[in-house]
């Protein structure tokens, strides 16, 4: 192992493996900070998904609309609604009427009901879509009580209204030219940390 | 010593530390993954134990074996967990991996050979973690975690509210970034270790399977980690990424969970794939039909695995369009599949074939595979999966490409490999009764599922109505043979240490042509002090 020539070979590789040991850190960083950036996704994905719901409507999300000035069509669709209450919550809930039938671009009124059966002041929200999912992007929403949180004192029963009107653009989508139904869903749940309301509850 | 390790050039290191040293503080990449190998075993004589107890539940209508409903699914939900993230993945990649990927590749050891003694000791922690939560509060119904390997909130939420599936999640998170570390490990030394003339283009298929596992793993696990944190801090924390009173959605963690789901499946499959590769060309003595199509093919089917996931959640109430794009997306996958099996066809097409235990296992491998994939394609069509979503049909499927798939790869290479790894040559015949029995085993076990499934029996129930129970008590017996064949493996495993028959350097001969049976058999301690040149 003394010949000159196994010495250069050592020199040789002496260096080749600092200069391998250099190209494997930087591999390493590069990798490091990938892995990070999927993390860092895997956690961005709740405001991407939200966002992507409300944009497209995906998974029967509705939209809200602040007025509506659409023309009103003759095509009558039917639109049933549905409710629902988390098991923890001591609230009856139900709609007024089952179903509605209105006229695509017509605004609308539908009232909900809901009555606490506890003996306790309870605040709730709600949440809603439509089915088929694919009616949510022309389901649009001008008041509903599903945009506040809810107060009902011990045994007090209220009315929730929900204006809406199905957007005409919907005539356009083929794919919706199958549509006679559509159903609006809500469910309620207590809310643990009310924000706001709960000091106007507690003052009642 | 000089013997068995040396060759030209023994420098002085090649003196193998103490035990403790060699196996504790082990940076040597064929002992951990010998380690990993034994670590697998382990893990798959429990997970093996939970379904055996599920079967024999399952053999008559009634409840039998369990004292409760949740003990049972706790089963059914550890089994899986244990099955994919402590045997199949510790054995394929943590095992044949460390051992073959620097050897195939012509490199000393791995990139990072401290990063992966911690890996690889990661792994007990994670396990002593997720095996403890047997023991401890799950939910109202009693001890450890039932809300199936998936975890959907709000089961694993709501449902789940005792710490036992707290410490799922550490023992998960823990395996994970186990995971990771071991894939920034193999990336790294499969692109920069290689040894001079060893392209990308020359590289052994084993090698490019196990570089795309590793780049799924990279992609894959960060976000199962972040998908379990979020679990974690809704539980604990009193966020409410799941919860829809608090404006999340339980939806997301499906789309997060399948995101890894699906390439995770390719995690388990791939390395096989690799390994399969390499018996099929060794025992009809011709190179790989197609090698750039099979490496690429490989490339295509991990690429694409990341747009397909939510063939899992077709029944979530998902827009017709997104189901129409999923369908499509999973089908193509189909694609690259083909090419794999036919190039192994043509592969054997011609060749001189020698019916040795690895190519029995690699034949029954092919053959298992394609039954797992064409059911793979029915489920792909929404219209029919609806149906058959959640039925032990799934259960058939899936069974059929990981545990008569991943798992007779993983055999496979056992054998294959089992004089290099160890020294010592296995006795034919024991290996021939392991083989028969559990080939026959596991199909008595699976094929009838795929009738329960179509009749509408679903799956993760301890009890079911008498209609089904032909067809369950036949599954049953099939497990009494699969034990059967553990026992065979296991008695061989004995025989071959007991009686040592010593290994020659390539004792499959002319066929064998990567760079692992160039050298020694066990190789030396270190190997490639200088490098081979590859031509
Ligand atoms: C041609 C290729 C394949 C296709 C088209 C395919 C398709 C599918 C589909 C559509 C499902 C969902 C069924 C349902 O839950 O209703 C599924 C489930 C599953 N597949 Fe595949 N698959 C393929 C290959 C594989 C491979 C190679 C593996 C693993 C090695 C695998 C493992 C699984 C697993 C574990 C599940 C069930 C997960 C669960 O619900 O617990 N599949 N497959
Ligand atoms: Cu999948």
């Amino acid at each position: 192992m003394t010949d000159p020539e196994s010495i250069d070979a050592e020199i040789s590789e002496a260096l080749n493996a600092q200069k391998k040991s250099a190209s494997n850190r930087k591999t390493l960083g590069v990798l490091t900070v990938t892995a990070f950036a999927m993390l860092g996704l895997g956690f961005a994905s709740k405001p991407l998904y939200d966002t992507f719901c409300k944009i497209t409507g995906y998974g029967g999300t509705t939209r809200v609309a602040s007025e509506n000035t659409s023309d009103v069509s003759d095509r009558v669709v039917r639109v049933q609604f549905d409710s629902n209450t988390s098991k923890d919550l001591a609230w009856d809930f139900t709609p007024e009427k089952p179903y509605m039938d209105v006229n695509i671009g017509a605004n609308n009124l539908a009232f909900y009901t809901a009555t606490n059966r506890s003996d306790e002041t309870i605040v709730a929200t709600s949440t809603f879509n439509v089915s088929p999912v694919k009616a949510g992007p022309y389901f649009s929403k001008l008041e509903c009580f599903c945009f506040t949180e809810q107060t009902l004192a011990p045994g007090e029963s209220a009315e929730f209204p929900v204006i809406f009107f199905l957007d005409p653009l919907l005539l356009e989508d083929r794919r919706l030219d199958e549509v006679t139904t559509v159903t609006l869903s809500y469910t309620f749940f207590p809310v643990e940390n009310p924000v706001g309301t709960i000091k106007e509850a507690a003052l009642k | 010593m000089v013997a068995i390790y040396g060759d030209g050039d023994d420098h002085a290191h090649n003196d193998k530390p103490t035990f403790f040293k060699r196996w504790f503080l082990s940076t040597n990449h064929k002992d951990i993954g010998t380690l990993y190998l034994w670590f697998g075993m382990a893990s798959g004589l429990l997970g093996g134990f939970l379904s055996f107890m599920m079967r024999l539940e399952l053999k008559e209508p009634g409840i039998q074996i369990f004292a409760s409903e949740h003990t049972y699914l706790v089963f059914t939900s550890m089994h899986g967990l244990i099955m994919i993230f402590f045997m199949v993945m510790p054995a394929l990649i943590g095992g044949f991996g460390n051992w073959f990927g620097p050897l195939m590749i012509g490199a000393p050891d791995m990139a990072f050979p401290r990063l992966n003694n911690l890996s690889f000791w990661l792994l007990p922690v994670a396990f002593v973690l997720l095996v403890s939560s047997f023991f401890v509060q799950g939910s109202s119904s009693g001890n450890g975690f039932g809300g199936g390997w998936v975890m959907y909130p709000p089961l694993s939420t709501s449902g789940h509210q005792g710490p036992a599936f707290d410490l799922i999640i550490m023992g998960l998170l823990a395996a994970g970034f186990a995971s990771i570390f071991g894939a920034i490990n193999f990336i790294t030394t499969i692109l920069n270790m290689r040894a001079p003339g060893m392209t990308m283009h020359k590289m052994p298929l084993f090698a490019w399977s196990i570089l795309v596992t590793a780049f799924l793993l990279l992609l894959a696990l960060p976000v199962l980690a972040a998908a379990l944190f979020m679990l974690f801090f809704d539980r604990n924390a009193g966020t409410g990424f799941f919860n829809p009173a608090m404006g999340g959605d339980p939806e997301m963690f499906q789309h997060l969970f399948w995101f890894f789901g699906h390439p995770e499946v390719y995690i388990m499959i791939l390395p096989a794939f690799g390994i399969v590769s390499h018996v099929v060309s060794t025992f009809s003595k011709k190179p790989i039909f197609g090698y750039l199509g099979m490496a690429y093919a490989m490339v295509a089917i991990g690429v694409v695995g990341f747009v397909v996931w939510a063939h899992h959640m077709y029944t979530v109430g998902m827009d017709v369009d997104l189901k129409l794009y999923f369908m499509v997306a999973t089908l193509v996958i189909a694609v690259p599949t083909g090419i794999k099996i036919f190039s192994w066809l043509a592969t054997m097409w011609g060749g001189s074939i020698r019916f040795e235990i690895p190519m029995l296992w690699a034949i029954a491998f092919i053959f298992l595979f394609v039954i797992g994939g064409v059911t793979g394609v029915v489920l792909s069509m929404p219209a029919i999966d609806v149906a058959l979503h959640d039925t032990y049909y799934v259960v058939a499927h899936f069974h059929y490409v990981l545990s008569l798939g991943a798992v007779f790869g993983l055999f496979c290479g056992f054998y294959y490999w089992f004089g290099k790894i160890f020294g010592v040559m296995y006795n034919n015949i024991l290996a021939q009764i392991h083989f028969w029995l559990f080939f026959v085993g596991v199909n008595v076990v699976f094929f009838p599922q795929h009738f329960l499934g179509m009749q509408g029996m679903p799956r993760r129930y301890i009890d079911y109505p008498v209609e089904f129970a032909t067809y369950n008590e036949i599954s049953t017996y099939g497990a009494f043979i699969t034990l059967a064949g553990v026992i065979a493996f296991f008695v061989m495993m004995a025989e071959a240490f007991i009686v040592r028959r010593p290994a020659a350097d390539n004792y499959w001969g002319e066929g064998a042509t990567t760079l692992e049976w160039t050298l020694s058999s066990p190789p030396p301690y270190h190997q490639f002090n200088t490098l081979p040149r590859v031509k």
